[in-house]
């Protein structure tokens, strides 16, 4: 197991820099994402980690060996492609198995050698030996395929061939698991399923895992820290309650979770509060700023219907229903306030207690859940 | 310079070989038969480059270069008429071509036609016979002997019923000969063309052949010119037809270029030619690319719905009585060329007079060394062939190497004839003096058959996904060990149907084999050729036999290795 550890990363394809300013430290045993839109530069941050891609500039550090030099056969992280990319001409064991050949084809003799490409070629002409037999064995009843393993890949399930994948890449005992969007190719209950296996294996084996997904569900569920990225860079890192909840830029605060982002100006600031002016209503935030123009963001679940007028709320406003959406166990309300339009969610109670479009509300919103960014 | 030697190390060394044998054996060549047009005598490019002296007898030769060959083109001299009769030849051809398989291709796509999966099967055979055979077996059926003529006598008929040694002759053994070619594709055109726009027309009140006429036939017509053309290509570059057949008084361009050559070494005068027969072969390439462009309006209207075939017994059969008509003549063809081949003596006589395996018997011990000669020379081309292909195909799909893509499509265009003349007259002297060389045999062999090649390995190596190769790498293969344990299974099946294609189509080549074979390295089309030339018809018969034996035996193989989804 390893740490990894990447400073100042920059890649330019043809002229056009495609990634820029990526520092990374990636602890020993972490589950760490990197998360963002398609086309942020995620996937070719991954690859060069994997040496698949040569930086222009940068360093990359796999515990304290500088890989920039090494071939991508020499750098020992396992990846799970996106794709799966298991060979299709070898049946479920030769497929898990081959790492473990390629092993013994680097220490072994010339006649050695001949033997083992043969078994490459085709696993009935040569054994494999004791040991390869049993540690291959072993990985696919860790992921449950062991009645699997002379099947041709070809002829599993999306979820079987992603744990095929997995168990490839985990036999060779990798100091990092690189894992490119390795559920998206899974529908929606087999994707929840295989985050939990997931996870599971990585906890047990401790292992260093770098993850790429465009789903911030994905990400939050699943990883320790979240690198956020956007254009090529990276707009934040941090622990996936820490981004939810403070989140450095609009773009991260819409990206991970929802949010009502509204355009403000600071006009008072005094006793640790902040006073905002948006449009002819104002809003306090114990968030300070030296700022005058912010952006007021605000959580919908952070939002409160008020029944009455009882409660009492430093932010209070006077809205107007425009439609609910019935989720389950939250009910989310569009509701127009002056000019603008907010997304307001409330835990579900029963069916009548529902408001109609149209219908007028009070909503309060305490200072501590107002961010000014 | 660092980076120069890691380019030069690797894979970039084997891409500069590549570009420089396509260089070497194709560019070259062709820009120097172009250059002997204006020059009317040989010239050396290769003795120029090393030879002060060389350089400046070639300048002299610019110097004296003239306009000549191109004006004679164009002043209804003899070339030009060889080239009217050939282009004539073309169209007379692939009209018919198409009057024939408009039925025949309807009635497969279409109909529930009786015997519909015989004819389909014994619609190929033509395609595996060399067409110097078939037009050989027209002469034993056709000519002043053949039976054909002695029954067409016994009817009352006078003379002969068509006289093979004609253009008529040439057009017929193309035409029967080349009609698959177009059958295919004009089956996939009815197939795919959209059946409810014909209920649309029969909806609104049309009978059955009106909708024929107005709505179906309509819309395959974009598919059937680019076949038209194809056809058009494939009899215009022909040499083996008019090579047998052609008589003394008719002249085509194939023949004419190979007579320049082989019998006056009038070198001019063959180069003129191959330039007109290139020029004209690339026009029509062209033509055909420019037409497949726009042709997609046959599924114009979304999802074509399943095919409801025709029963209607009144259709269905005239249909598939035409359809065994057009497919037994080759049949017949080639059952004379066996029955001669057993046959101790045939004179006018409907049937021969005796049997005998003599002849085979003669081959075995006498002939063998052709048979050798062609098998050594296929699998010389086939070896070749793969490793260019392998590697272009790497290049043009993980590289996107537009120019090696370009080249490997030339040879398509260029007729054998063509490339063998370019080849003669650029290897002909030192320092680099092949012709007449089995290498060079074997090079032109390889470079006319590459695409076929490459369009296999191509398509392989293209399903191939990157990543499958990346997965390899990162379980800590090196690139050698991926691409023998992952990419090479992979691309095998490719591998192996291309590789009998080249192959088969080595073995039945006619043109590169009689103008470039030396004697010691005749292979059996060529030791043929000269038989019929020596009138040893029986031998001929019989080392025919064989050869499309062979050719059926491996197309067979082919057929099975690709998995059968050639349609």
């Amino acid at each position: 197991m390893g740490s990894v550890v990447v400073e100042q990363l920059r890649k330019d394809f043809s002229g056009v820099t495609v990634l820029q300013n990526i520092d990374l430290d990636i602890k020993e045993g972490e589950f760490f994402a990197l998360l963002g839109p398609s086309g942020c530069g995620k996937t070719t941050t991954m690859r060069c980690i994997a040496g698949f891609e040569s930086p222009t500039s940068g360093t990359i550090k796999i515990g304290d060996r500088d890989v920039a030099k090494l071939a991508p056969n020499e750098r020992n992280c396992g990846m799970v492609f996106q794709s799966y990319a298991l060979f299709p001409h070898m049946n479920v064991f030769d497929n898990v198995a081959y790492s473990l050949n390629i092993k013994e084809l680097r220490k072994g003799n010339l006649f050695k050698k001949v033997g083992v490409y043969t078994r490459m070629l085709n696993s009935k002409l040569v054994k494999y030996p004791k040991e390869i037999e049993k540690k291959v064995m072993d990985i696919l009843e860790y992921v449950e395929l062991t009645d699997h393993a002379k099947k041709l890949t070809s002829e599993l399930s999306g979820g079987q061939q992603q744990r095929v994948a997995l168990a490839r890449a985990l036999v060779m005992e990798p100091e990092v698991l690189l894992m490119d969007e390795p559920l998206s190719n899974l529908d929606l209950k087999l994707r929840h399923t295989m985050r939990n296996t997931i996870r599971r294996i990585q906890q047990d084996l401790k292992i260093t895992t770098i993850f790429v997904t465009h789903d911030q569900e994905e990400a939050m569920s699943m990883a320790d820290r979240i690198a956020v990225m956007k254009d090529g860079e990276i707009l934040q890192i941090g622990t996936p309650t820490d981004l939810y909840s403070n989140p450095k830029t609009p773009f991260i605060a819409d990206f991970v979770g929802t949010s009502n982002i509204l355009p403000g100006k600071v006009v008072a600031s005094d006793n640790g509060i902040t006073t905002v002016q948006i449009g002819n209503q104002q809003i306090k935030s114990v968030t300070q700023t030296d700022k005058t123009d912010v952006q007021v963001i605000i959580r919908p679940e952070n939002i409160n219907v008020l029944n009455g007028g009882s409660d009492d709320y430093d932010n209070a406003f006077e809205g107007t229903i425009q439609f609910a959406t019935y989720l389950g166990n939250t009910v989310r309300y569009d509701i127009k306030v002056g000019e603008h339009q907010l997304v307001v969610d409330t835990t579900y109670e029963s069916g009548d207690s529902i408001k109609r479009s149209g219908e007028k509300v009070r909503l309060g919103v305490s200072p501590e859940r107002v961010l000014l960014i | 310079m660092s980076k120069l030697k890691r380019f030069l190390s690797g894979m970039g060394f084997i891409k500069l070989l590549i570009y420089g044998f396509f260089l070497l054996f194709l560019i070259i060549p062709l820009l120097s038969v172009f250059l002997v047009a204006f020059t009317n005598e040989p010239i050396n490019v290769f003795g120029s480059l090393i030879s002060l002296e060389q350089m400046q007898t070639t300048i002299e030769q610019f110097k004296n270069a003239t306009l000549d060959n191109f004006k004679s083109i164009f002043s209804y001299g003899h070339y030009f008429q060889g080239l009217l009769n050939s282009l004539k030849l073309s169209l007379i051809v692939s009209l018919w071509v198409l009057v024939i398989c408009i039925p025949i291709a309807y009635g497969i796509a279409r109909t529930k036609m009786p015997f519909k999966k015989t004819i389909s099967g014994l619609v190929t055979i033509p395609l595996v016979i060399p067409t110097f055979i078939s037009a050989y077996a027209f002469i034993i059926m056709f000519g002043r002997s053949g039976w054909v003529t002695y029954i067409y006598q016994q009817l009352g008929g006078e003379g002969m019923l068509i006289d093979p040694y004609s253009m008529t002759g040439i057009a017929i053994v193309q035409i029967f000969f080349f009609f698959p070619y177009a059958l295919w594709p004009m089956v996939a055109a009815f197939k795919v063309s959209d059946v409810s726009l014909e209920e649309a027309s029969r909806n609104m009140g049309a009978k059955s052949w009106l909708t024929f006429i107005t709505v179906t036939f309509p819309l395959v017509i974009p598919g059937m010119l680019s076949t038209a053309l194809v056809i058009f290509a494939v009899s215009f570059s022909d040499f083996g037809t008019p090579i047998i057949l052609a008589p003394s008084d008719l002249n085509l361009i194939v023949v004419d270029a190979y007579r320049e050559i082989a019998g006056f070494f009038n070198w001019g005068g063959a180069a003129i030619l191959t330039v007109i027969m290139i020029a004209v072969a690339g026009v029509i390439y062209w033509l055909q690319n420019y037409l497949l462009k726009g042709r997609d309006y046959g599924t114009l209207s979304g999802k074509p719905k399943k095919i409801k075939l025709i029963e209607n017994k009144a259709l269905t059969v005239p249909l598939a009585i035409f359809s065994g008509f057009v497919v037994i003549i080759p049949l017949l063809a080639m059952g004379t060329i066996f029955l001669q081949s057993i046959a101790t003596t045939w004179g006018k006589d409907p049937l021969p007079s005796g049997y005998t395996l003599e002849h085979y018997k003669t081959i075995f011990t006498s002939s063998l060394g052709n048979i050798q000669n062609s098998l050594v020379l296929a699998g010389g081309a086939l070896v070749l062939s793969v490793i260019i292909a392998i590697f272009v195909s790497y290049f043009v799909v993980r590289h996107r190497s537009i120019t090696l893509d370009f080249m490997t499509t030339v040879p398509l265009i260029v007729p054998g004839i063509a490339l063998g003349i370019a080849l003669i007259q650029t290897f002909n002297t030192a320092p680099l003096q092949l012709t007449g060389t089995a290498l060079i045999l074997i090079i032109a062999y390889t470079i006319r058959r590459l695409p076929y090649m490459v369009r296999s390995t191509v398509g392989t190596m293209k399903s191939i996904k990157q990543d499958i190769e990346e997965a390899a790498v990162n379980l800590g293969a090196s690139t050698l060990t991926a691409a023998v344990t992952v990419v090479g299974p992979l691309m095998l099946p490719g591998i192996a149907a291309g590789s009998i294609l080249v192959f088969v189509t080595v073995i039945k080549e006619t043109s590169i084999s009689i103008l470039m074979a030396p004697a010691e390295w005749a292979p059996m089309s060529l030791a043929i050729f000269q038989n019929v030339l020596r009138a040893e018809y029986y031998s001929a018969a019989a080392m025919s036999v064989i050869l499309v034996i062979m050719v059926l035996l491996l197309q067979a193989l082919a057929n099975k290795l690709s998995g059968g989804n050639k349609s």
